[in-house]
């Protein structure tokens, strides 16, 4: 905490075990300040995804605590904490019984904003993301790179002051790359707190002010990218990145 | 925000949430509505005008006349069982039920929202079905309140053991295992088609055991004023059940089954 004003995220000694002992999760500590453009960089299994479903109360931690701009995610606080939340899923699940405008409305109105205001906002991020000709299709029937657009649509509808992207660039082709990094470079200007995670290093180099590298559920280093490449002797982030938890 | 603020939001998520269960029902309505209330028009057709004539009374009430509470009960348990059981589980299964399981809601409110759309259809399908009986057979409603209570009880109970079994399920074929062996053979053994004074022991105690039999009883006693044993037992067991359920689906929810791991 920095001159009283809580991070946008802070875990402390958060711990999650699954079913046959595998810890996903083993007391992990991590801060993320308000405003920052935050990377959190691993291996697949190395705690990412578990964290982060931690984080917006889809995960249940089995111990530690987790706050989102000082509100507990877990308890009587968690809606406060889920209502500062943006969280744009690795895999593209989206409602198919519903149009896609109605899809964006109604992901507002899930997150406490009026019917009016919910449906003007879904209305500017069709226009924002480029899928104003979608609004009355279905997402089944959009092709993946829209599908991928709706889906950081969502989670920006209701205006949250913390999005978490998880791998928001997987399996997308270079142009859609860039649009999408236009997209998030864009929110981070206006203040927005962004988590990321990804396993395209130079993304991360190309967005991210602070990054931290996870390992069998835990940091294991953090710092702006320039500072991490200097302490570990390394020209690329990447070369940082084979150090701390490459195989 | 303020807790008001957090209230408000979250009142917010729950009509959203409703809206779009009902909107789901209404959408889909050659689905959700037009086959259960069909059948039952066939049933009524069949058993009561077609057959009802070789049948005897049953405790003064002429056949086709008697299967029409049961019938209607018959259709509002298994939709509201097969609304939100499969609501839900589409919604697990292709992952979108995380969108509203992230937001502000609580158990409480995920559980409205979505206890709502299989109310609603049942309700309907339980409506129309009266309608569509009406054109065949003529009957009066005795008891409205008790009726009513019938209905919604039965709507209620079965909505919420779908969101039990929609939350529980692992595939498909665990919810068809329990609508088809389940819930359909106590919907079948549960007096729609008969009263019980007609059977010998030990199927009348059993039948006692089946929790259907109540719901049929309390609409039989709500439309024809006839009733095999005490109204109050019938409408208590069946508002009971409701109760039971609705308690079964939240505990169920306040622990994330099948959504939060």
């Amino acid at each position: 905490m920095i001159d009283g004003t809580p991070p946008a995220l802070l875990c402390e000694g958060v711990r999650k075990s699954f079913a046959g002992g595998v810890d996903a999760l083993a007391g992990l500590d991590l801060s993320v300040p308000e405003g920052s453009f935050f990377g959190l960089l691993g291996p697949n299994g190395a705690g990412k995804t578990t964290l982060i479903r931690s984080v917006v109360g889809l995960t249940r931690p089995g111990a530690g605590s987790i706050s989102v701009f000082g509100a507990a995610a877990w308890g009587d606080s968690a809606g406060a904490a889920r209502q500062s939340i943006g969280y744009a899923p690795q895999d593209v699940a989206l409602d198919r019984f519903v149009p896609v405008r109605e899809l964006l409305s109604l992901h507002g109105r899930y997150f406490g904003m009026s019917r009016r205001d919910a449906a003007g906002r879904a209305d500017e991020m069709l226009r924002a993301f480029d899928l104003s000709g979608k609004a009355t299709a279905y997402a089944h029937q959009l092709s993946g790179g829209m599908r991928r657009r709706l889906l950081l649509a969502r989670a920006l509808l209701h205006r949250p002051r913390l999005v978490i992207l998880d791998e928001p660039t997987a399996g997308v082709d270079l142009e859609l790359r860039h649009d999408l990094w236009d997209y998030i470079r864009a929110l981070h200007a206006d203040g927005t707190t962004i988590l990321l995670t990804t396993h395209y290093l130079e993304e991360a180099e190309a967005l991210c002010e602070r990054v931290a590298f996870i390992r069998s559920g835990r940091i294991v280093a953090e710092g702006a990218p320039p500072d991490l490449r200097a302490q570990f002797g390394a020209t690329r982030l990447e070369d940082v990145y084979l150090q701390l938890v490459g195989r | 925000m303020t807790t008001a603020e957090i209230r408000r939001a979250r009142r917010r998520g729950t009509a959203a949430l409703a809206e779009r269960e009902v909107l789901r029902v209404l959408r889909l309505w050659n689905q959700t509505i037009a086959p259960s209330v069909v059948s039952a028009a066939l049933f009524i057709v069949v058993f009561g005008v077609a057959l009802g004539a070789s049948i005897r009374l049953i405790d003064g009430v002429p056949y086709e006349r008697f299967i029409v509470p049961g019938l209607v009960l018959m259709g509002v348990a298994t939709s509201a069982f097969g609304n939100t059981a499969t609501s839900i589980f589409q919604a697990r299964n292709d992952g979108f039920i995380e969108d509203p399981a992230s937001s502000p809601m609580t158990a409480t409110q995920l559980l409205l929202g979505y206890l709502s759309g299989g109310v609603v259809r049942s309700l309907l399908i339980g409506a129309l079905t009266l309608a569509a009986a009406r054109v065949f057979v003529s009957y009066p409603v005795e008891h409205p309140a008790v009726l009513a209570a019938a209905l919604a009880g039965t709507s209620v109970a079965f909505s919420a053991l779908g969101i039990v079994v929609g939350l529980y399920s692992t595939g498909w074929d665990q919810q068809n295992v329990v609508g088809n062996l389940v819930i359909q053979p106590l919907v079948f053994l549960g007096g729609v088609f008969y009263s019980i004074d007609a059977l010998g022991q030990p199927w009348r105690a059993l039948t006692h055991a089946d929790p259907i039999f109540y719901m049929v009883v309390a609409a039989r006693h709500g439309m024809l004023g006839a009733s095999e044993i005490d109204p109050r037992l019938s409408v208590g067991v069946t508002l009971g059940l409701a109760v039971a359920m609705l308690g079964w689906a939240w505990v169920t929810f306040v622990r994330g089954v099948g959504i939060r791991t």
